[in-house]
């Protein structure tokens, strides 16, 4: 073998190794063969098989391609009959990968009608996808002690082991929502209503990415499912039905909330925030954002990440803390919210200084005619240093 | 070929159009100054065509291409086309627009056509051969946009034609055309050796004789329900009481095609309200919708009684200190029949003084909350 040729196959072995070492990630939150929950096993169960009848096939094929190749070389031998077609082989050659889908296609077929099914439904969130992030509104079930709807965005919280229906939506454009660890994918369309069922064995945050391409920053559409177990569901399902309270008088924080009357109520819903005149503050996002929605920000620190997902609130030490804490234990870290020591300062302060240079977003106030005047994501307000604070010490009351 | 002079002048013919594209796309869009480009332009292709047409003066050449007794070669339409072309641009400044657009488009295809035409005809000696080479250059485009202008008008007189007859006409019409047409198509098809005038002379006959009922159906208007439609502009007054309004659900329709996907469906059955979440089994009397989205609900009226559901939508100012309620509602419909309804609610149930609901007007004690989160 000449020196040349060495260098390549060892190149080319070099780099299957690394994607097979690749596929084999500790740490893959977003790993389609790990399935945590009954629909997402569903969908393992059939493709796991299929995989594998895939895969010996896929060898056996190869292997005869590289038999022929080799046996059949030009040696210089003469040229041999030729001859037009082999009904026998063809036919055969036909009937049997026809079996092979048949067979794969009942099962695809069952699999598909499981996944379907919402008959045995315990609970409803009504899931609404906008440039770019996920909102969540449960509608009321007193079963589940949610006696009058709840808003959130990024992160969807949900009991463990309850079959929770997603009605999907959107407001712009097509998204879709995507829990590998759950189930597959649904595309959020807007216009219609689309369900997706997912329940999850245990406790634990389960990542997501939006997964039809949406534009400018479909990249930074992510989104989180969390499950905690039902008690933990209960007392977060209890702490979302309160309204935020207005901080104390002659606070930073209640400086902060002059701030956001003034800069962010117009795109910002904080339910119980009430107007210098004492009746509610009631955010017009629908004049100010084309999609007509901004997250709700009533129970910010309840939810640890922002944005789509995108950045942590927690600090990297804290986030560790939650993120890598175990089933029995996460649900009571991730009810603890984000603390003042655990806040991540830097990225929310990024996010508030200028938005649109962390996350790219259509939000330059001289662009906005094909938008008719409205933003896509949020815009650079020109804070200053002293509001940005006022505003910290303001939204870290929003637990 | 190509004679040197006539070389020199379509590069300056192409020079002056590339100039003038990127003097409205960089320089100035107010066409003053491509306007004099594209008059150079014009000047230079005409100075091409004479330079290609009598082979750059140059006899020697001449004869040597086109000897003497050579055969007369067919007409040329093209001069005619330009000139009506050229008569279409000038009453076009004068009467409209479409006119001078025609013109322009009619001239400068003529023109194209006479030049690689004539370029042609001196090409060689040979007729069929200089045919040939121009029909090589030239058919690529002529026969996509004959095919797309013939498509166009056959399109746009048919649907005229449906417009203007009535209805039940229409439906007739259609099927008759389609059969007639397949039946020829089929008939064309099974005997390859019918005489091609005959095929050519049905065609043109049927052809002519859809321009010619399009254009009698576009005087004649359309059909007068289409014409009341509107002008009395049903939407506009769109009612949303008990009463049964002559406008607005003068012709409502009794099915939707719309089947899956929306948010709910909402039942009138013995004098009950009934709604049905897409997704969940269950009925109930409150549905929960997104705020600032498009919701679709489904109504059908299951009761004898004529019935159309109403949706209250909360408030808005009209003046300064002047509130008017928001609805929004279905046509009235009768027994089996069904409407769609959409909306969109931009803000969140706490703003509302009162919930928003949906009701049948005149039913009493029947309504399906929405909340809005
Ligand atoms: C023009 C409308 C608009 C204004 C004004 C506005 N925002 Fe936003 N904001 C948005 C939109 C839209 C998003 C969602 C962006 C995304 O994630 O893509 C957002 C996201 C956020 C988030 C992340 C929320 C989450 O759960 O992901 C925070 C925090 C936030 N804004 C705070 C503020 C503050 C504080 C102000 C006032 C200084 C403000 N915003 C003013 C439109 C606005
Ligand atoms: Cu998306």
């Amino acid at each position: 073998m000449s020196t040349k040729i060495r260098r390549i196959t060892a190149g080319i072995s070099g780099l299957a190794a690394t994607a097979f070492l690749a596929s084999c990630a500790k740490n893959a939150p977003q790993d389609t063969w790990q399935p945590k929950g009954s629909n997402a096993r569903t969908i393992d169960n059939l493709q796991e098989p299929v995989f594998a009848i895939a895969g010996v096939i896929g060898v056996i094929v190869l292997c005869v391609v590289v038999y022929c190749v080799i046996k059949f070389r030009d040696r210089g031998q003469a040229m041999p009959e030729q001859t037009h077609g082999k009904p026998a082989l063809e036919i055969g050659m036909t009937i049997l990968p026809a079996l092979i889908l048949a067979g794969v296609g009942v099962f695809t077929f069952r699999t598909v009608f499981e996944l379907a099914k919402t008959s045995d439904t315990q609970m409803v969130v009504n899931v609404t996808g906008q440039q770019w992030w996920w909102e969540y509104d449960y509608p009321a079930q007193v079963e589940l002690g949610i006696t009058k709807p709840i808003i959130t965005s990024g992160q969807m919280i949900i009991p463990v082991g309850t079959k929770v229906l997603l009605r999907e939506t959107s407001r712009d454009v097509i998204h879709s929502y995507w829990i590998p660890a759950l189930n597959g994918k649904r595309d959020a369309v807007p216009g219609r209503v689309q369900t997706l069922r997912i329940d999850a064995d245990k406790p634990g945050i389960y990542a997501g990415q939006c997964t039809e391409f949406c534009g400018l920053s479909h990249a930074n559409m992510r989104m989180e499912t969390v499950a905690l177990s039902k008690e933990d569901f209960a007392a977060w399902v209890a702490n979302q039905l309160t309204d935020a309270k207005s901080p104390a008088d002659k606070t930073l924080a209640k400086e902060g909330e002059g701030v956001f009357l003034n800069q962010c109520v117009r795109c910002h819903q904080v339910n119980g925030l009430k107007k210098a005149d004492g009746t509610p503050a009631i955010a017009a996002p629908d004049e100010n954002v084309w999609a007509g929605a901004a997250p709700n920000l009533t129970h910010l620190m309840s939810r640890n990440t922002f944005a789509g997902a995108s950045w942590d609130l927690l600090s990297q030490k804290c986030r560790a803390d939650v993120w890598g804490a175990s089933s029995e234990t996460v649900g009571k870290k991730y009810l603890a919210g984000v603390s003042e020591a655990c806040l991540n300062q830097t990225d929310l302060r990024r996010w508030l200084r200028n938005a649109p240079a962390m996350k790219p977003m259509y939000s330059d106030p001289t662009k906005l005619t094909p938008t008719n005047g409205k933003y896509r994501g949020m815009p650079n307000l020109g804070l200053t240093e002293d509001d940005i604070d006022k505003l910290v010490a303001y939204l870290s009351t929003l637990k | 070929m190509f004679t040197p002079g006539s070389k020199l002048f379509l590069g300056l013919t192409g020079f002056a159009v590339a100039v003038s594209v990127i003097y409205v796309a960089l320089v100035d869009n107010s066409m003053g100054g491509a306007v004099t480009l594209l008059f150079i332009a014009a000047g230079t292709a005409l100075l091409a065509g004479l330079t290609l047409f009598n082979r750059d003066g140059d006899v020697a050449v001449g004869a040597t291409d086109a000897p003497a007794g050579a055969e007369q070669l067919t007409a040329s339409l093209w001069p005619l086309i330009a000139t009506v072309g050229f008569v279409g641009i000038v009453v076009g400044l004068i009467t409209h627009p479409i006119v001078f657009l025609l013109g322009l488009i009619a001239l400068l295809a003529a023109g194209v056509e006479w030049l690689v035409q004539s370029w042609s005809e001196g090409a060689s000696s040979d007729n069929a051969y200089n045919a040939s080479i121009r029909g090589r250059l030239l058919q690529p485009i002529e026969f996509p946009v004959l095919a797309l202008v013939g498509l166009g008008v056959v399109i746009l007189s048919f649907s005229r034609v449906m417009l203007a007859v009535q209805r039940e006409a229409g439906a007739i019409i259609f099927i008759g055309a389609g059969a007639v047409v397949l039946l020829v198509g089929t008939l064309f098809a099974l005997k390859p050796n019918l005489k091609k005038t005959l095929v050519v002379s049905v065609c043109v006959i049927s052809a002519v004789g859809v321009a010619a009922s399009g254009i009698a159906a576009a005087s004649n208007g359309k059909r007068a329900e289409l014409v009341a439609a509107n002008a009395e502009d049903h939407f506009s007054h769109k009612d949303c009481g008990e009463e049964k309004n002559a406008h607005f659900d003068g012709t409502a329709q009794g099915t939707i095609s719309l089947r899956s996907s929306v948010d709910a469906t909402v039942e009138l059955r013995d004098g009950k309200l009934i709604a049905h979440e897409l997704g969940i089994d269950k009925a109930t009397q409150t549905i929960t919708l997104t705020k600032s989205n498009n919701a679709t609900i489904i109504f059908r009226n299951k009761d004898n009684k004529e019935a159309r559901l109403t949706a209250y939508l909360g408030t808005k100012a009209v003046q300064t200190g002047v509130v008017e309620e928001v609805l929004d509602c279905t046509q009235m419909i009768g027994k089996g029949h069904e409407q769609a309804l959409t909306f969109k609610i931009a803000k969140p149930s706490m703003a509302s003084v009162k919930p928003y609901t949906l009701t049948v007007p005149g039913l009493e004690g029947q309504s399906i909350e929405i909340m809005v989160p």
